[in-house]
């Protein structure tokens, strides 16, 4: 891998960013949305039950930006080379598959940087909630986790686009809404039918959540063990998406669709 | 030592269940320095050959050598070879977010290029597209499109360069200053290109040999000239002044392939060696014919690709 190229494609990414008004719209509006839906449902939950559960619900939609703007960014970043039939030109280039995933996976990050900064900043302003009552070791750890599976996805949309092409770009927008329920974001783990309890202890990220909502709710320590074991099968998966990615690129210079680019 | 060398290079497409053989079984070289035209009709396998020779698609079998070196060995072969080539299409775009300049700045640096701006100056000077250089490529024309593509074709001085069907698009004019820059710049830096083109004309006025493919195969490599010497007919026609019966006499004499008449006109053809023309038109002359206009359809590289690519089998 050469810096210079990845340098070279984050560059190509900034550009993307400042021209066009969408791609700030990403970063800004759909987090700020949930800020407020959140926000408002807590307080409708409050007058109910007099129950708080503002800090669960905002934390929550904070840390989940990071799977979100991961996932999307990266899948959507991809396809806009196949809309923009660029793909041909980027893979002539000497330019290497890690060197554009390495890429997409930074600016994706830092993206989802900016728009965690800035929730941050609302939720503070709006709700006076503080994120950083959470140790900073677990937010370290939360959002290295959360990215991590962001990334899981993005890749594994990025592969299967790769091999079917831009018929199945839907799911660059709607996989990780599907991921969602599952993850406990918002909703404890004992608290989802028994059918689906397999899967979010599959999911990586419910280890995280779970973890946020002791702390906040119950003052429960924070159990580093359970990080650990989201962080090794968070790179499980990555391991496996690494080589479906790697096989699917192989495929996708075997059938031609790096050439067509459709 | 040649630039590019494929042997026996195959590649196949399946297609609803069924094997498509793109390119089938071709071998050619390429000299360092040359212009080597790929020519054929729609689906004969020249963008095949040149994507697989650009890294974009995998072979079946075969082999292909690049500037010494065979890509497929392994990544840094492909790397080291991809820093010395480049490609130029109509038909692919670059990014269309981004400016002229951003996207020239991008490749440069994917190219590793010092004094990236010179680089990028120079070149919009030469595709005449300095004054648009910060409008996004969403908002050009595909004339302009396709300028921008060449710019980024050349940002690297590749010692090797694709260009595939470059100047769709493009006006008259512009197209043949496009001609003159590929052909100045590479007498100046002698690099080797691979050209491929539907208009003829400018097959036959830039390179030095031509393949010309059909169903995936090369049915022929040579030079233009002698591409044309294949058609050995030339037609003629000639309006005539005077005696238009003595002419047609003399066509009937000598067994003359008439191919049309009118009423003060006859269009006929010979054989292309100047001698038997001389001739017979010493005979129309001596006979009292009277010709006010004449006509010479030499035979043209669209004749024979017209010609190859109906046959549809191979010749070679």
């Amino acid at each position: 891998m050469k810096w210079y190229r990845i340098k070279a494609l984050l560059l190509k990414y900034f550009y993307i960013s400042i021209n066009s008004v969408d791609r700030w719209f990403d970063i800004f509006y759909w987090p700020v949305i949930d800020i407020f839906v959140w926000g408002f449902a807590s307080f409708y939950i409050k007058e109910l039950s007099n129950f708080n559960l503002l800090s669960v619900l905002m934390g929550g939609v904070i840390l989940w930006i990071f799977v979100w703007k991961s996932s999307q960014d990266i899948a959507t970043f991809v396809l806009e080379d196949f809309w923009a039939r660029n793909l041909y030109n980027l893979f002539s280039s000497p330019m290497r598959i890690s060197e554009h995933v390495t890429s997409i996976v930074l600016f994706a990050f830092i993206r989802g940087l900016i728009s965690f900064c800035f929730l941050i900043l609302l939720a503070f302003l709006l709700y006076s909630f503080n994120i950083f009552a959470l140790p900073i070791l677990f937010i370290a750890a939360a959002v290295f986790i959360l990215s991590l599976f962001g990334w899981v996805i993005g890749l594994f949309v990025v592969s299967l686009i790769l091999r079917f092409g831009q018929r199945i770009q839907i799911l660059a927008w709607s996989i990780v809404w599907v991921v969602q329920p599952f993850s406990c974001v918002f909703y404890p783990l004992s608290s989802i039918p028994s059918w689906a309890k397999p899967i979010a202890i599959f999911l990586p990220t419910t280890y995280v959540f779970e973890n946020m909502r002791a702390f906040f709710l119950e003052g429960r320590a924070i159990n580093y063990g359970e990080l650990l074991y989201s962080f090794i099968l968070t790179l499980f998966l990555m391991i496996i998406v690494g080589f479906f990615l790697y096989r699917s690129y192989a495929k996708a210079k075997q059938s031609g669709m790096l050439a067509k680019g459709d | 030592m040649d630039a590019i060398e494929v042997n026996n290079l195959v590649k196949s497409f399946r297609e609803k269940n069924k094997l498509i053989k793109a390119v089938d079984n071709i071998s050619f070289s390429v000299k360092k320095g040359e212009i080597f035209g790929l020519l054929g009709p729609n689906g004969a396998g020249k963008t095949t050959t040149l994507n697989i020779l650009n890294g974009l698609i995998s072979k079946d079998s075969g082999e292909i050598k690049i500037l010494g070196l065979d890509p497929e060995q392994n990544e840094l072969n492909w790397e080291s070879v991809k820093n010395k080539i480049n490609v130029s299409t109509a038909y692919y775009s670059l990014s269309e977010q981004l400016t002229i300049r951003q996207n020239l700045k991008v490749y440069a640096m994917l190219y590793n290029i010092k004094n990236i701006q010179e680089k990028i100056d120079q070149l919009l000077q030469m595709f005449e597209l300095k004054s648009l250089d910060n409008r996004k490529v969403v908002q050009l024309s595909s004339g302009e499109k396709t300028r921008v593509s060449l710019c980024k074709g050349f940002i690297n001085d590749p010692e090797v360069l694709f260009l595939d069907e470059c100047t769709v698009g493009l006006d008259p004019d512009i197209a043949e200053k496009t001609r003159e820059i590929i052909r100045d710049y590479q007498e100046q830096k002698g690099t080797t290109i691979i050209f491929t083109s539907h208009y003829m004309y400018e097959v036959e006025e830039l390179c030095n040999r031509i393949a010309f493919m059909n169903n995936g195969r090369i049915i022929k490599i040579d030079t233009a000239g002698n591409f044309k010497k294949l058609i050995k007919k030339t037609s003629i026609e000639l309006t005539i002044k005077e005696n238009y019966p003595a002419l047609m006499k003399i066509m009937k004499e000598r067994n003359i392939d008439i191919l049309s008449t009118g009423t003060n006109t006859v269009v006929f053809e010979v054989s292309s060696s100047t001698d038997q023309l001389y001739k017979l038109m010493n005979m129309i002359f001596k006979a009292g014919v009277k010709i006010s206009d004449m006509h010479m359809n030499k035979p043209t590289l669209e004749d024979i690709f017209i010609q190859f690519a109906r046959k549809k089998q191979r010749v070679r």
